[in-house]
């Protein structure tokens, strides 16, 4: 198989990636790149663990291939932290014990970044309407909303803790 | 009120600092030099005895380091949480869609899938046994041995044949459970090495690494102390992965291979061979008095346990004692039959039989409550468990009972939350 050559920006640095051509955005950033908080569940864009942030919006890597990536600006949670230290997404999502068993967390607080970018000062349910497309089986969602508020007051300077 | 360190105060989890920065790891994300893909051959039927097996087209393709079936095993081939009952490899016959027949590790993922599609099998199908009546029929087919009763148990407290006449009112109704599927957002993973000391060692998504320990090293035939499992950050399991998934097979390519191995299931392979809840079917009679007091219980309680028996034997003991439910009632029987069948195997899920007992009581509490023109919360009340209350086992609740003050709070917030619903709840 030829391999194809990707040019993009991940985690804020720039890559060229010599790969596979039939090789999911997921594949090229676990496997190539060794970004592995980006994970698999369903592998067909059902459960939103694989979510990455893809020039500003979140899409769920296993359903794009890794060609698609050109040109394209990606983070994963990898690029979140600041200086090895949580965000206040993450500080929030610790907080708020919106973390279980932590295998839908990448997804989780791709998708609170990516609304909070657009959104600063979502509503309870803008927040659930964010999350949507994510799937927890552990802990029924509450903690994981009140995270994304938390997140949001903190981002706004408002939050007491 | 006292104050504590760790009661009612907020406290971070010491494992959420390395979740929430994506640094943990999952059995899917360690990677080691010089390590090896593992995938497995699966039934495509559900109940057959294995004709013929060709593996030399697989065992041909170049980049394919080894292909396995159940002669390759050096220890014992039968498994199972309490009974061991299922092959890490078929050898006798097929018992459920998905049995695991060969095993094959590969360079990479994608010539693992091609050796597999290359592994040629000829079936003899028989019967598949997919319902419990079925099953307990004279002429059906016997899933294991020379009969299909997996598990029976029976609970007899007080004198229930002599209490019905003390009843004012008696109702009957019979409840059926669905089998479910844990659905861990994590499909089950493993890896397998030998270390530089001749040492097995598994690192797995698991919840019982001493158990899977014990088994990896019966498959080898090897004491225990010459294997080492461990558990990598387990992306849910809610009792699905208490039982084996992959650690025997990667163990065993391991073994082979003298190379690490790692095997991570899909969605869908992970859906079809892990364990689920088992299905319940509840013929239930419940007598009580006319000022609603419960006088007795009986329940006839059937499952589909499926092919294998993982932990059918704890979940019967389990969900027969709690058929009365969270209520004082003097007289109870409950004969449980289990059986298996060729269906997919039942395990472990959180609460271990009882959700589906709860489906049972709670059904038979209405259906009192509506028989005696009562109201539903009430005639709970009157028969809710309370310190003293002696249970169908005859233990005796002498601490922390906490049913009632449960009842009046859940009460109070319907009362605020939902109005319109308690309305909808009082007696006609």
């Amino acid at each position: 198989m030829n391999k194809i050559t990707v040019h993009c920006t991940v985690n804020h640095k720039p890559v060229v990636v010599e790969t596979e051509p039939n090789k999911r955005l997921l594949d090229l950033l676990r496997e190539d790149l060794g970004l592995t908080s980006v994970k698999e569940g369903c592998s067909e864009g059902e459960c939103g663990a694989c979510t990455v942030i893809f020039n500003g919006d979140p899409v769920t890597s296993c359903c794009m291939l890794a060609g698609q990536a050109e040109g394209a600006d990606i983070i994963t949670l990898e690029g979140i932290s600041v200086d090895g230290k949580p965000d206040l997404v993450q500080q929030a999502y610790m907080e708020s014990g919106a973390v279980q068993c932590g295998f839908c967390i990448p997804g989780m607080i791709l998708v609170t970044e990516a609304l909070l970018a657009k959104n600063p000062n979502p509503t309870r349910e803008e927040a659930k309407q964010a999350l949507s497309g994510n799937l927890c089986r552990c802990t029924g969602y509450t903690k994981i909303v009140d995270a994304v508020l938390l997140a949001a007051e903190k981002m706004r300077g408002e939050a007491s803790r | 009120m006292k104050e504590y360190a760790v009661l009612a105060q907020d406290h971070v989890k010491v494992d959420a600092l390395e979740k929430v920065m994506g640094t943990a790891k999952y059995a899917a994300d360690y990677q080691m030099p010089n390590m090896l893909y593992g995938g497995v051959f699966r039934s495509i039927v559900p109940h057959a005895y294995i004709k013929k097996l060709d593996l030399e087209k697989a065992r041909a393709l170049p980049g394919v380091a080894c292909v396995l079936d159940h002669t390759a095993i050096p220890g014992k081939n039968r498994f199972g949480i309490i009974f061991k009952d299922e092959p890490c490899l078929v050898d006798d016959k097929v018992r459920r869609y998905g049995d695991a027949i060969a095993v094959v590790a590969a360079e990479t993922q994608e010539l693992v899938q091609e050796a597999l599609d290359l592994i040629e099998v000829e079936y003899e199908e028989l019967e598949a046994v997919s319902t419990f009546e079925r099953a307990m029929e004279e002429d059906s087919p016997k899933v294991h041995g020379d009969t299909n009763v997996n598990v029976t148990k029976h609970l007899e407290y007080g004198n229930v044949d002599e209490a019905w006449e003390t009843c004012d009112v008696i109702v009957e109704n019979t409840y059926s459970t669905h089998i479910l599927s844990h659905m861990f957002i994590e499909p089950d993973a493993g890896l397998a090495y030998l270390d530089e000391q001749g040492i097995m060692n598994v690192i797995a998504s698991t919840q019982n690494p001493h158990y899977d320990r014990n088994e990896v090293a019966a498959l080898l035939g090897v004491p225990q102390n010459r294997v080492r499992v461990k558990q990598a950050t387990t992306g849910g399991g809610f009792g699905g992965k208490l039982d084996i998934s992959v650690q025997l097979h990667c163990a065993l390519l391991a073994l082979y291979t003298k190379r690490p191995v790692k095997m991570v299931r899909s969605r869908t392979e992970s859906t079809m061979v892990s364990s689920k809840r088992h299905p319940m079917t509840m013929k239930c009679k419940t007598g009580a008095t006319k000022d609603g007091k419960l006088v007795a219980v009986d329940c006839y309680m059937t499952c589909d346990a499926g092919a294998y028996s993982s932990y059918a034997p704890a979940v019967i003991g389990r969900a027969p004692v709690h058929i009365v439910g969270p209520y004082d009632c003097p007289n109870v029987r409950c004969h449980a039959v289990f059986a298996y069948t060729n269906n997919p195997m039942c395990g472990a899920f959180r609460g271990f039989g009882v959700p589906q007992a709860a489906v049972c009581h709670e059904g038979q509490m209405n259906a009192l409550a509506k028989a005696l023109h009562m109201d539903p919360l009430e005639i709970r009340m009157i028969n809710a468990h309370h310190v003293g209350s002696v249970i169908p086992t005859g233990q005796e609740l002498t601490e922390s009972v906490g049913f009632m003050d449960t009842l009046k709070q859940a009460r109070d917030k319907a009362a605020e939350v939902m109005p319109e619903a308690l309305e909808r709840l009082k007696p006609e």
